[in-house]
């Protein structure tokens, strides 16, 4: 299909990257059309030189006073972290050659404002464009941002104002720019589609602290979706609909609608207890992966932190490692954000398809190689700096560390001597630390799940990462669209799995939990429950709607439901037997569920 | 005059987040500052965001700072610590 049908075909279907879940249905506004601007060059009398330049500058001081706003509302609103980038933007109004260069443009070649603003800075993004770096590279799009700022102030209309939406829209470009974002009426953005980005780009990590659907990394959504387009997002799909038909915008409707009446607005019941009907309490905790979104656990009632993926303090900065002190700093905000509830750090989760460190090659099948607690125990020194890290900040709350792909129980003795030894160094060295730190281990191989009364009588706890673990029993790589379709979270193999493990913890009297996008799906979440898991952990946004599930089920009849699932040979017959019995059970929240996997 | 050679270790290179504390620092002192890239020659002024910007000094890039007026001491030491200090990138990515 040529591009420009899709630019008008119907139903056109883009996956990406699902970067936070919520469906929305709405009309495209392309943000990047924001600074297209007409622009004309403009000969000027010397006369009216002097009146461009008094333009120019009172451009460019309205264009600072806004920044200045936007910096602080951004800091306020997502965290200081997020505003640097402003002061770059700031400081380039600010930027004195670059005020020079503009009114020299207009002195010696008699133009207009607008048409100074776009040679100049034109001039010095094409330079940028010809840096060898691609990351520097990329930043011609900063100058970008400052020019179309200029400009949209030069012509004295903003087609688009962004704090003044009139209606409900669902910003599609090529990246969202946390200056864009500062300035967005959030009342009326349904949700964010883009080019580029994954789960960590801005846009993601924004749109998940809001609670608004969004998928980034489309590549080329752009290029399909003009303003004003129909278009229906799946954020927990990575799913979008451009131009949708009739069927299709009604059944996402429908989806909606129900979401959002299980969703219920965030900040409306937090406190409410994920208890089921018959009164039983299940425990809903979030995984975390980045500072900001911290401050969403009590907005979203989360109960602590089930997975810290500590890994991600890495993305920015590898091949450095992260000192001891600036871990440090992040466990200890972990331990007094959460309190009581406490936090599970899973110690560093690297390689394989994660992210490498320098002096490791490249393997042939990194899903199998050497990656993390495999890692850990290869390069001790990293391990050792994270634990004192930890110890350290366990002064501060109650902290406890998972070991990830675990999968021997040597694994597990020599991750723990390397703990007492860390200990026992600290108490030597008089460094003060919490020593009582209880140890999990990650149960995502299927030879730790056979193995788990072993493990769980010399772990602290035991927590099953459902991603890994079905990827690995059922021998599928979910991100390979030619076998997606056999990662089946209900096959089961991945049913009498989980079943046996909560018959270990049961018999053995130890604490299990379980992360995973399982968790996160309420179908599946239900299901879960009713195999008997009591603690989930999620993704933060999505706490809301998996507790308004629970608390519309009965326990008892969910676990009789799953005792019948478990007697059935595939997937698709458990996932009709659900879609069949829980919108009986349930009426209020499972009416209508998709039956469709 | 004061000249110090540096190496940008930080990840990104001078990127808009990092030219920007750079050349608010470089605001903080009389002295002139000027940054000179060894990889092609370019200088820079270091209390213009641009200028520093087109410098686009990645990682490894090895510049000679000057320094001139009258903290121009100060002015080198502390531009020098912050490079050094790859410009307390890492607490500030929005990313732990």
């Amino acid at each position: 299909m040529g591009s420009s049908s899709l630019t008008r075909s119907r139903d056109v279907k883009l996956r990406g990257i699902a970067a936070s879940p919520g469906v929305a249905v709405g009309r495209v506004l392309r943000l990047d059309e924001r600074g297209r601007h007409q622009f004309y060059y403009i000969g000027v009398s010397t006369a009216q030189v002097r009146m461009e330049i008094r333009r120019l500058r009172e451009a460019l001081e309205e264009g600072r006073a806004r920044l200045r706003e936007f910096k602080v509302r951004l800091a306020r609103e997502l965290g200081y972290e997020h505003s640097f980038i402003l002061d770059a933007h700031l400081l380039m109004l600010e930027d004195e050659r670059l005020v020079a260069e503009l009114e020299h443009d207009i002195r010696t070649r008699r133009v207009n404002a607008e048409w100074a603003v776009r040679a100049v800075t034109d001039r010095a993004i094409e330079a940028y464009k010809n840096v060898s770096d691609p990351y520097l590279r990329e930043r011609a799009s900063d100058l970008e941002d400052v020019a179309t700022r200029l400009l949209t102030i030069l012509s004295g209309k903003d087609e688009f104002e962004l704090s003044k939406l009139d209606q409900d829209v669902i910003i599609v470009a090529k990246n969202i720019w946390p200056s864009t974002v500062a300035e967005l009426d959030f009342n009326h953005v349904l949700g964010f589609a883009t080019n580029s980005g994954g789960l960590t780009s801005h846009t993601a990590i924004i749109a998940r602290a809001l609670g608004i659907p969004a998928v980034v990394g489309l590549r080329e959504v752009t290029r399909y979706a003009k303003t004003g387009n129909a278009i229906v997002i799946d954020g927990a799909e990575g799913e979008i609909i451009l131009r949708p038909t009739r069927s299709v915008v009604k059944d996402y409707s429908l989806k909606r609608a129900r979401d959002e009446k299980r969703r219920a607005r965030p900040q409306t019941e937090p406190a409410s207890a994920a208890e089921t009907l018959d009164g039983v309490r299940i425990t809903l905790r979030a995984n975390v992966e980045l500072s900001t979104e911290i401050e969403s656990l009590a907005r979203f009632g989360a109960e602590g932190i089930g997975l810290y993926r500590s890994e991600f303090m890495f993305l920015n900065r590898l091949p450095e490692l992260p000192s001891e002190d600036e871990q440090y700093a992040v466990y200890r905000k972990l331990a007094e954000a959460t309190g009581e509830a406490g936090a599970n750090i899973r110690v560093f989760d690297l390689g394989g398809d994660k992210l490498t460190l320098e002096g490791f090659e490249q393997e042939n099948n990194p899903a199998l190689g050497l990656r993390a607690i495999r890692l850990s125990l290869k390069v001790e020194h990293i391990f050792r700096t994270q634990l004192r890290a930890v110890l350290r900040a366990n002064l501060h709350g109650r902290l406890r560390v998972v070991l990830p792909l675990i999968s021997t129980i040597t694994e597990l003795r020599d991750a723990k001597r390397i703990i007492a030894e860390v200990k026992q160094e600290m108490a030597e060295a008089g460094v003060d630390h919490n020593a009582a730190l209880p140890i999990g281990v990650m149960i995502e191989v299927p030879a730790a799940a056979m193995m788990a009364d072993l493990f769980a009588r010399e772990a602290d706890f035991l927590s099953i990462g459902t991603n890994d673990l079905i990827q690995y029993i059922l021998a599928v790589d979910r991100a390979n669209e030619n076998v997606a379709h056999l990662y089946q979270p209900f096959h089961p193999a991945v049913l009498r799995t989980l079943a046996h493990l909560v018959r270990v913890a049961e018999t053995e009297q130890v604490q299990l939990e379980l992360c995973g996008e399982m968790a996160a799906d309420p179908l599946q979440a239900i299901a879960l429950i009713g195999l008997g898991i009591r603690t989930l952990s999620l993704v933060p946004a999505s706490i809301p709607l998996v507790k308004n599930a629970i608390r519309s089920v009965e326990l008892e009849r969910v676990r009789s439901m799953m005792q019948e699932a478990m007697k059935l040979p595939s997937a698709s017959e458990v996932e009709e037997l659900l879609a069949r019995e829980l919108p009986r059970q349930a009426p209020r929240f499972f009416a209508a569920w998709p039956s469709q996997p | 005059m004061q000249e110090r050679i540096v190496t940008i270790t930080n990840r990104l290179g001078l990127h808009a987040r990092a030219a920007a504390r750079l050349v608010r620092r470089a605001g903080q002192f009389t002295s002139d500052v000027e940054l000179v890239s060894e990889d092609t020659g370019e200088t820079a002024d270091g209390k213009s965001i641009l200028s520093v910007l087109l410098l686009a000094a990645s990682r490894g890039t090895r510049l000679t700072l000057r320094t001139t007026g009258e903290d121009e001491e100060r002015a080198a030491d502390e531009i020098v610590e912050l490079i050094e200090q790859k410009f307390g990138e890492e607490v500030s990515d929005g990313v732990f």
